[in-house]
């Protein structure tokens, strides 16, 4: 069955002691590039961790592509991909080993796992270091490899934490290529980063989060309206819109 | 000094971080408790100890002997500790760098950090000793105070010697490898310590005799070689020459470092592990399971402490071969609970292996398997992992005595369950698994483990001697 939405996520809540996300509403269409922009703390991470099925919310409803994340993990995990802020590696495997996991867990076909592990060794450049463990690996190359595990399933949709963190120039403009061809096929995607450059060329929707909520929503021109701006950056509008 | 940025600032920050990463504080809060009534009973004994080296005084010569063995022993043993406390210190904490980066002077740093070593690897046997010594003073034997100055003076030596050794180990063969001479240290001196309490069993008597009297130090006090004997014997020379020479030991040694440790020489030598590439060969599998299965097989095998540990644990399997192929004369059934405490204290060792190295629950939670599907992967490659290990003597035990095989079975499947499920929830702590992660272990989850192999042992024993 067809949906209309990749994510449709109505009035979520979580607080941990104190209120983190507060009646948050999101929801993005097959074929968007989502960015979600906050401030340190802002509730990021935890609003992606409801989406992944990580965190349980204390409220709301969540569906990805038609499936409820809460009644039906399995099958939401399984068009799922989720991409943490720090990157989750077993020191003791190999590049081509974690595939070789990641691909078994999400269970896809062996032939087709290992010709995309190849594949996507290769265009990320770890093709020299794929039966190396990843205990030595540098930042960037443990970024890429987390990155290749989030996409060797081919998932419907891609929640990306930072995904460009500890990426060099020519990794960081391979991966937005590749994303945007991963978008372009009809997936979605929601990131989040502080790299506001990123999100301005890639992003088709930008939703800024503050004190819990959306505090505006929208293309470049859209939050400019929000924040009152004739001109500029989106990193003035961001500083603006998340002022006091 | 004690301001910051002096020396004993300095240390009292090292051994806070040495303390916090102790096994005392990573376990329970609630084993305070426990732990405190256990040192009153180890207390106790010593006392009663004491009394008993008091009613039956030893010739002053085996008195030297027996404390020179013991000093020997103690020596290999806080050396493979020192070894491992060495590599964390140097090339694992990752502080050492920055550390470097700071304006403190790196000899004062590298001071620091040997002082914390000897310090830390004196601690647990400074307890032990310490009640014995204890046992002894409270009947009027204060020579017996001895003892405090001259563990740290063996303590000092084997903390200077130690980091040497690591020096030059880790520049030639890595802090893996490093590590993993360690662990075989510690192996070694553990059968031998086994073989020599076995040597009444299969060397001659008067050969055995002869041996340790040629040992004995003879009338001269037995020279250099009993220096830290006489010293704990509380003899005020050599108990001053031993200090002396420790102190020695520790400058020499600090000194002939300080300069590589200035120039980063030595904690850069190979602060990351070089990624170790293998002949290995990925093969893309049809079901989550047995991908799961795959990885922890692989996780388990690259523990780097692994072979040496099973090693240890299997020292069990000596006495059930001994009886099997006839060497010693007791009746078959006694191999029984010794395969059933062998299962139980696998499992639990291999279990406690997987959830410290698999600290990552969220990336298979976000994978669209059961929740229960990675927890039984990892009972399952435990189990099989341990079956393979006693599998062979089991089968060996079972065909020369087949009434066994019920209580073997039952005691070795509930050893083994028993403790996988306790062990998963409370694992026991390893030597540091990998660098830079934090351990899971506790205290409890060793006493808890070892009492249920112990007790799945000792139900096992009474099945086949009484039924
Ligand atoms: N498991 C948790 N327990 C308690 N508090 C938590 C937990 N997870 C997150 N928080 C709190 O929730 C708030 C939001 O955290 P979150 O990680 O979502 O922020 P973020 O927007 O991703 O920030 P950053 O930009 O730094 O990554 C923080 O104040 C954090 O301390
Ligand atoms: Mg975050």
């Amino acid at each position: 069955m067809e949906t209309a939405w990749a994510l449709n996520a109505q009035g979520l809540s979580k607080s941990f002691g104190r209120k983190v996300v507060e009646g948050l509403t999101l929801t993005i269409r097959p074929g968007e590039f989502y960015a979600l922009l906050g401030a340190n703390g802002a509730g990021k991470t935890t609003t992606l961790r409801m989406i992944a099925g990580l965190t349980p919310p204390d409220a709301g409803r969540i569906e990805v592509f038609g499936r409820d994340v809460v009644k039906d993990p399995l099958g939401a995990k399984a068009i799922m991909a989720w991409l943490p802020d720090e990157p989750l590696l077993y020191d003791k495997l190999s590049p081509l080993e974690y595939l070789e996991f990641i691909a078994g867990l999400w269970q896809v076909p062996p032939e087709l796992a290992r010709r995309r592990a190849d594949e996507l060794l290769e265009l990320l450049g770890l093709w020299p270091h794929r039966a190396e463990r990843c205990e030595g690996f540098s930042r960037g190359m443990k970024q890429k490899t987390v990155l290749a595990g989030a996409l060797i399933h081919d998932p419907k949709f891609l929640l990306l934490d930072e995904p460009f963190t500890g990426l060099d120039a020519g990794s960081a403009r391979l991966v937005k290529n590749l994303l945007t061809r991963h978008v372009e096929n009809g997936a979605a995607i929601i990131l989040t980063t502080h790299i506001l450059e990123v999100a301005e060329r890639l992003a088709s929707r930008i939703g800024i989060l503050a004190g819990g909520t959306l505090v505006a929503e929208g293309g470049l021109e859209a939050l400019r309206g929000h924040a009152g701006f004739e001109s500029g950056t989106l990193e003035d509008v961001f500083l603006q819109l998340t002022a006091g | 000094m004690f301001k910051p940025p002096g020396f004993l600032w300095l240390l009292r920050h090292e051994l806070k971080v040495l303390w916090r990463g102790s096994i005392l504080v990573r376990t329970h809060r609630y084993v305070l408790v426990p732990a405190s009534i256990v040192i009153l009973m180890f207390q106790a004994f010593g006392v009663l100890v004491g009394h008993l080296i008091m009613r039956h005084p030893v010739a002053p010569e085996i008195m030297l002997l027996a404390l020179n063995i013991n000093l020997a022993f103690l020596f290999v043993l806080m050396f493979s500790r020192a070894m491992m406390a060495c590599i964390d210190v140097l090339y694992a904490r990752g502080d050492a760098d920055f550390l470097l980066a700071s304006p403190i002077a790196p000899n004062r740093v590298l001071a620091v950090r040997m002082l914390g070593v000897a310090l830390s690897i004196l601690a647990p046997w400074l307890l032990l000793a310490g009640m014995l010594a204890n046992g002894l003073i409270i009947f009027g034997q204060l020579w017996a105070l001895a003892v405090y100055p001259m563990l740290l003076a063996e303590a000092l030596v084997v903390a200077a010697l130690a980091f040497a050794l690591v020096v030059v180990l880790v520049g030639r063969i890595g802090p893996m490898a490093a590590r993993r001479a360690g662990h075989s240290l510690a192996l070694f001196t553990g059968v031998g310590i086994f073989i020599l309490g076995q040597t009444p069993h299969f060397v001659p008597h008067a050969a055995l005799a002869g041996f340790w009297s040629g040992l004995l130090p003879g009338p001269g006090g037995g020279g250099l070689a009993y220096l830290f004997a006489r010293g704990v014997l509380g003899q005020p020379g050599p108990l001053l020459a031993a200090l002396a020479l420790a102190a020695l030991v520790f400058c020499l040694v600090w000194v002939f470092l300080a300069g590589p440790f200035a120039r980063g020489a030595i904690s850069a030598a190979s602060y990351r592990p070089a990624g170790r590439e293998g002949a290995q060969q990925a093969r893309f599998r049809h079901s989550a399971f047995s991908s799961l299965m795959a990885k922890d097989r692989r996780l388990l095998a690259r523990f780097p402490g692994l072979v040496s540990q099973i090693a240890y644990r299997s020292l069990t399997l000596i006495p059930v071969v001994a009886i099997l192929l006839g060497k010693v004369v007791i009746g078959l059934a006694v191999t029984v609970p010794l395969l059933v405490f062998l299962a139980g204290q696998l499992g639990l060792f291999f279990i406690s292996v997987l959830a410290q190295m698999n600290d990552m629950p969220a990336l298979i939670a976000s994978a669209p398997v059961a929740a229960r599907a990675p927890r039984r992967a990892a009972y399952l490659v435990c189990a099989q992992t341990a079956l393979a290990i006693i599998g062979l003597p089991v089968v060996a035990v079972l065909v020369k005595g087949p009434a066994l095989a019920p209580v073997m079975l039952l005691g070795v499947a509930g050893a083994l369950a028993s403790n996988l499920w306790l062990g998963r929830r409370l694992p026991i702590p390893l030597s540091r698994a990998a660098f830079g992660k934090t351990q899971v272990g506790t205290l409890l989850g060793l006493v808890l483990g070892v009492s249920i192999s112990a007790g799945w042992a000792l139900a096992a024993w009474l099945v086949v001697t009484f039924v």
